[in-house]
């Protein structure tokens, strides 16, 4: 048995047509950018095992100005798409301790929290600490 | 179609990873030294690969890799239907070519690099 299939509705270029939609579509966009990032990273171990001279130039590429003005833009996209992911935790999934759903707000704000405190944990436990 | 529930997984396990640590993770890695807003050079070849000794970091960057990878290209694939890539052979490619290339590849290619120098 096949399900039916729900009818395509949206126009091209549907997510200029507001603000909302667009902040949607850069979260969407900021998600594929991780994607982008997963794969420097794997560059960067590539380059790591291939050396100190086949890492450093990669590094050096990474910060030719270029590169760095674009990774600023891209960067902003990865917070933004953090940023809406700890807000659509509280609506998506109501976290329910009390009799009352808690406001989303307040599931943010115990994200953002939760994420400093896991930031510390990488500086740390990552890169060795300051 | 049977895999789709464990895409679906991945990619939200994947939202999560990269949301509480990627943004971390490419500051201290692309920002901090050029920038002037860090007092070491976290990326620098010395101060890496004397933490990539560590199991911890790792398998830090393996996940990180791995659960980017697979959000990442999971958004990518219903942004390009959004943008009318649509249909049922144009899905099928999005999966096979998007999906399991760039996340399955990819991850396998950070738990390889995880793995080489430490396990064997």
């Amino acid at each position: 048995m096949t399900g039916r299939e729900y009818a395509w509705k949206r126009r091209p270029g549907w997510w200029l047509r507001n603000r909302r939609y667009l902040m949607f579509q850069l979260r969407e966009a900021g998600g594929v950018v991780c994607a982008l990032y997963g794969l420097v990273l794997l560059n960067m171990l590539i380059q790591l095992r291939a050396g100190e001279s086949a890492y450093t130039a990669f590094l050096n590429l990474l910060r030719t100005p270029p590169v760095l003005y674009l990774n600023i833009v891209l960067f902003a996209l990865v917070v933004w798409h953090a940023l809406t992911w700890f807000m659509l935790i509280g609506k998506a999934q109501p976290i329910q301790f009390t009799r009352q759903p808690l406001p989303w707000k307040v599931v943010f704000g115990i994200n953002v929290l939760l994420w400093l405190g896991v930031s510390g944990a990488v500086v740390y436990l990552i890169f060795g600490g300051i | 179609m049977l895999l789709e529930p464990i895409f679906w997984s991945l990619f939200s396990l994947g939202g999560f990873i990269t949301a509480f640590l990627f943004p971390v993770t490419l500051f201290l890695l692309f920002f901090a030294a050029p920038f002037h807003l860090w007092p070491t050079d976290p990326a620098a070849y010395s101060t890496f690969v004397g933490h990539w000794k560590e199991p911890l970091v790792r398998l830090f960057f393996f996940v990180l890799i791995g659960g980017s990878l697979f959000h990442g290209t999971h958004r990518l694939k219903f942004m390009l239907m959004d943008a009318g890539f649509k249909g049922r052979s144009a899905e099928a490619f999005l999966d096979i070519i998007i999906l399991n290339g760039v996340a399955i590849f990819g991850s396998l290619g950070a738990l390889f690099y995880a793995v080489r120098g430490w396990l064997f």
